[in-house]
């Protein structure tokens, strides 16, 4: 995400882009929508008792955490609101248009998460605006999602204003093929011909009175263009919706492959393989057998998962050998990067583990730092989890820092 | 008002099997287990049915007596044991070999040599010598300059399943068990036992059990459990860690030095290879025991010394356990005894009362034996022989072809083989599940083998009470993937069998990710630290747990 905002945002400032990846990193295997600022003043797993708009959340972040990049970006945190709608324009095929208020979106474990984007096939069950009841389906065919959990762990929205929620199982992939599929071939299947009418047809008749829209598993197809929510709603005549996804992701990778052909739309060549021989920017480095000068650079490696940030006994920066930072006991610095990892992290499994926040030090104009505290090039810049200061996965900011973060890093590396 | 003959305290090797040999001989048996089976030591072990070499100098008893239990072992669970065969290599400090080198060298071989005598007790093969070529050919991973190595054999088993298929076994013959209820009391009446109080964790539920036997197998929570009836039973606890690395990093079982000179193991085990370990005396609470950096740094660089790679290798979990050693001051943590000890507390104003303490997981079935014709022996019965190792285990009776039954039921055969060495001859128990519901079919855990059919068997059969309790009984998140594929699936299928509102599923998943969590955090590093940033993003990220 992070890269293809970048990418998208030098792009459109005039300047010629190219985009290297070793391979996609942690966005494909992401929730499928866009975390941006949850309200941190509600109770954890309770996100539906606030209703603060994006930005006044994404200050409220901004103002208690100093280290996050929410924070360290001081007033080009501004720029919020527009870096989101330039995502959900580049993105229209996959992400619904943004509102000023959150979406809160269902997830297969019964809870409810907070999201300042959504996709398109997430829009129908958004919590804070379906009115009715809201029938959560299961497939009777198979048994890796559970309706009954999503809509008993619904209940406990009821009372803050959410819709009702009702199980129904419908006799879908019941073939010994489908039962044991996985996910994205769940996808595949109800994207063939009849399939999700099918999918609609079986629905209808299990229909709770007084439904008013339907919350699948995450599963309704890999491709847009197979319209498998229209479809199934055409059907079934109600709206239709599908949950977050854990992993393995098929919103995740509809997201990839969205951010994919943005940058195919905006003419930015994806060159698949691993940078080598990078010193600084406008000096060659090579993919491969090509040779890549460039006179800006956006480092947007991501974290663990990215392989952006690693710790081989100690927290290092692969690529470019940029000191990391991390933080210990309320206090931060590179010279904590050599930190066992226990002592990095906290007994208490869902207490913030800045272990997980660890990454690079950067400036408010998104250059990352070096020991000295000074940037290591005037033209070298970072976006998303990459950064240090915010645990991309679990504190619900991760893909608003990568869009916000990309967004600057990709109009500032233009400028430079 | 419950009464029995015997009430059993405690569900690790020492009470199962305990429970399990009186309930064979008709005794009417109670056994309270605080959490779940096997949470003890008897769950936190090296996985080995220990020939104890170790102690063939200064205890050789206990050698003995490992060997021989573990052939008794083998007969009555064939489908749990796997062999091991060590790797003793042979180090020189020069090119060539000094005579003291070689004098050493020529001495270890004597000594396994000795230990193969015991090695037809239980089945194992003879020791060889190994030239350098051989034991370069046979494991390539080892660090140039070794002279070469002596071998011996080595059973290995999931000690969990042993303490879960002498449950079953127990509660088949009559025995009742009972997991997640605490003996808080014991009763007792003119200094005799009478019964304990308990209290059933789960749903609140107390009560009273009287016998006029009580056994104390609660391992290292002894000493507390004791302390709080007014009675003392003497014990060092000896804390053990473990790592166990994401797949088999070596071919074979290879012996290491670690840095204070303590003998210690890389091996293959299962699906993946375990580390171990380490033996230091343990001050604190049994129930809050979690890996140092200091231990998992020692046992890393133990291995380095004779396997460079393994700084490479990924370290999903460290896992600890107390040893319930004998009590002696003044010696050295290895230098104490492994042998048991049973302690009759009728000196205490407790007559009836008797505890176990020490032993080794090999000799379980012996020191289960022992107890139990000292407990009929008390209670005034007619003697009576222990069947314990003539009668298999559940599953024990054959071993399945796992190739016929994957072909019948239409179950890949990797899969099978798992569900065959956890249930043995029951796996077909477990199968037909998925002809009566393809569903089931389902595969939750790639690297562990468990299909959804074999969750619901073990829910169905094998006292499972919490979902943690599946980590005991089918490995359920305890593979590198920390839960990410089966946490939540095994989630909703249990909370169907058990009929579990939303909350309760959350509770419960909630609770298997925090044992996850402990055993992980020592050893974030490497491609372990993608996996967490993943585990993260799913079940706080997505699953707000």
């Amino acid at each position: 995400m992070a890269g293809t905002m970048a990418a998208l945002a030098a792009r459109a400032a005039g300047v010629r882009v190219v985009v290297v990846r070793r391979a996609p990193g942690a966005t494909a295997l992401s929730s499928g929508a866009v975390g941006v600022a949850p309200d941190t003043w509600t109770p954890p797993g309770e996100p539906f008792a606030s209703r603060l708009g994006t930005m006044a959340a994404a200050r409220r972040i901004a103002a208690s955490r100093p280290e996050h990049s929410y924070a360290v970006l001081g007033s080009a945190l501004d720029h919020l609101e527009e870096a989101v709608a330039f995502a959900a324009g580049r993105l229209g095929d996959v992400i619904a248009e943004p509102r000023p208020q959150p979406f809160y979106i269902a997830t297969p474990y019964g809870a409810a998460m907070t999201c300042a984007l959504v996709q398109r096939t997430m829009v129908a069950a958004d919590l804070a605006s379906a009115r009715g009841t809201l029938v959560v389906v299961g497939f009777r065919g198979h048994l890796g999602f559970d309706a009954g959990l999503v809509a008993g762990g619904l209940a406990r929205y009821v009372a803050l204003g959410a819709p009702r929620a009702e199980p129904a199982e419908i006799d879908l992939f019941m073939h010994e093929e489908a039962s044991v599929a996985r996910p994205h071939e769940l996808a595949k299947a109800l994207e063939a011909p009849g399939a999700a009418e099918q999918a609609g047809l079986l629905l209808r008749r299990a229909l709770p009175a007084g439904a008013s829209a339907a919350l699948f598993p995450p599963v309704l197809g890999l491709s847009p263009s197979a319209r498998v929510m229209e479809r199934i709603a055409e059907a079934v005549g109600i709206p239709v919706a599908e949950t977050v996804s854990d992993v393995p992701s098929v919103p995740g990778l509809r997201l990839q492959s969205a951010l994919d052909a943005s940058l195919a739309a905006a003419g930015v060549p994806l060159i698949a393989g691993e940078l080598t021989g990078a010193t600084v920017p406008g000096t060659s480095s090579r993919v491969g057998d090509r040779e890549v000068v460039a006179g800006s650079w956006v480092l947007a490696t991501g974290r663990f998962v990215g392989g952006g940030i690693v710790r081989r006994g100690r927290l290092e920066e692969p690529l470019l050998g940029i000191p990391v930072q991390a933080s210990e006991n309320g206090e931060s610095g590179v010279h904590l990067a050599v930190r066992p990892s226990a002592s990095l992290t906290a007994r208490e499994r869902r207490a913030p583990q800045p272990l997980m926040a660890a990454g690079l030090r950067v400036d408010r104009h998104l250059r990352p730092l070096d020991a000295a505290g000074a940037p290591v090039h005037h033209r070298l810049f970072a976006a998303g989890a990459v950064i240090g200061g915010h645990e991309a996965a679990a504190d619900g900011t991760g893909l608003g820092i990568a869009i916000l973060t990309g967004y600057l890093a990709g109009r500032a590396a233009a400028a430079a | 008002m419950e009464s029995y003959d015997v009430i059993v305290l405690g569900g690790g090797v020492n009470g199962t099997g305990t429970a399990r040999d009186l309930a064979l001989r008709g005794l009417s048996v109670l056994l309270l287990e605080k959490a779940d089976v096997a949470c003890g030591a008897s769950g936190a072990n090296s996985g080995m049915i220990h020939g104890g070499i170790r102690y063939m100098l200064s205890d050789r008893k206990v050698t003995e007596l490992a060997c021989r239990d573990s052939g008794y072992i083998q007969r009555i669970a064939p489908h749990l044991l796997f062999r091991i065969p060590f790797l003793l290599p042979f180090a020189s400090r020069e090119e060539a070999p000094s005579l003291v080198e070689r004098a050493t060298w020529y001495a270890t071989e004597v000594y396994v040599g000795t230990y193969d005598q015991y090695q037809p007790l239980k089945r194992g093969k003879p020791s060889t010598r190994l030239s350098a070529e051989d034991l370069y050919r046979l494991e390539p991973a080892l660090r140039p300059g070794l002279a070469g190595a002596v071998t011996f054999d080595e059973w290995g088993i999931d000690s969990h399943r042993l303490c879960v298929l002498n449950a079953l076994s127990a509660r088949s013959h009559g025995a009742v068990i009972r997991t997640w209820t605490e003996a808080r009391q014991v009763l007792t009446d003119s200094g005799r036992v009478r019964g304990v109080r308990y209290h059933d964790a789960l749903t609140g539920e107390t009560g009273e059990a009287r016998a006029p036997v009580v056994f104390n197998a609660t391992g290292a929570w002894s000493p507390g459990f004791a302390r709080r009836n007014g009675l003392r039973v003497p014990m060092r606890p000896g804390k053990g860690v473990h790592l166990t690395l994401d797949r088999r990093f070596s071919n074979y079982g290879i012996t290491c030095t670690a840095v204070d000179g303590r003998q210690m193991f890389l091996m293959p085990h299962e699906n993946d290879s375990i580390i171990g370990t380490t033996d230091d005396d343990y001050y604190g609470d049994p129930d809050d025991l979690e890996a140092t950096h200091d231990e998992v740094e020692y046992l890393l660089e133990g291995v380095e010394a004779l396997v460079p790679g393994v700084r490479r290798a990924r370290v999903a979990r460290a896992w600890c356990g107390l040893r319930t050693t004998l009590y002696e001051y003044g010696k050295n943590e290895d230098a104490l005894s492994r042998e048991h000890a049973i302690l009759d507390h009728g000196g205490e104003g407790a007559a009836g009362l008797l505890s176990i303490v020490g032993g080794k997981l090999a000799s379980y079935r012996a020191q289960s034996e022992e107890v139990a014709d000292q407990i009929v022996r008390r209670l005034g019965r007619a003697a009576s022989r222990s069947r314990t190792h003539l009668e298999p285990l559940p599953g024990g009776e054959a071993v399945p072809d796992v190739a016929e039954l994957a072909a019948r039921h239409r179950v890949a055969a990797p899969a099978v083989a798992r569900i065959v060495y956890r249930h043995g001859a029951r796996a077909e128990d477990v199968l037909r599940l998925c002809d009566d519901d393809p569903r089931l079919r389902l595969v939750l855990c790639r690297e562990e083998g468990i299909l959804a059919a074999e969750v619901v068997h073990c829910v169905r059969h094998e006292m499972v009470r919490r979902l943690q309790d599946l980590r005991r009984r089918c490995r359920l998140a305890v593979g590198a993937c920390g839960g990410l594929d089966c946490a939540r699936a095994a989630a909703q299928l249990t909370g169907r069998e058990l009929s579990w509102s939303a909350d309760q599923i959350r509770a419960e998943l909630a609770d298997l990710l925090e044992l996850g969590w402990r055993e992980r955090r020592p050893v974030l590093d490497g491609q372990q630290l993608a996996q967490e940033e993943l585990l993260r993003g799913a079940h706080q990220g997505v699953g707000r747990l």
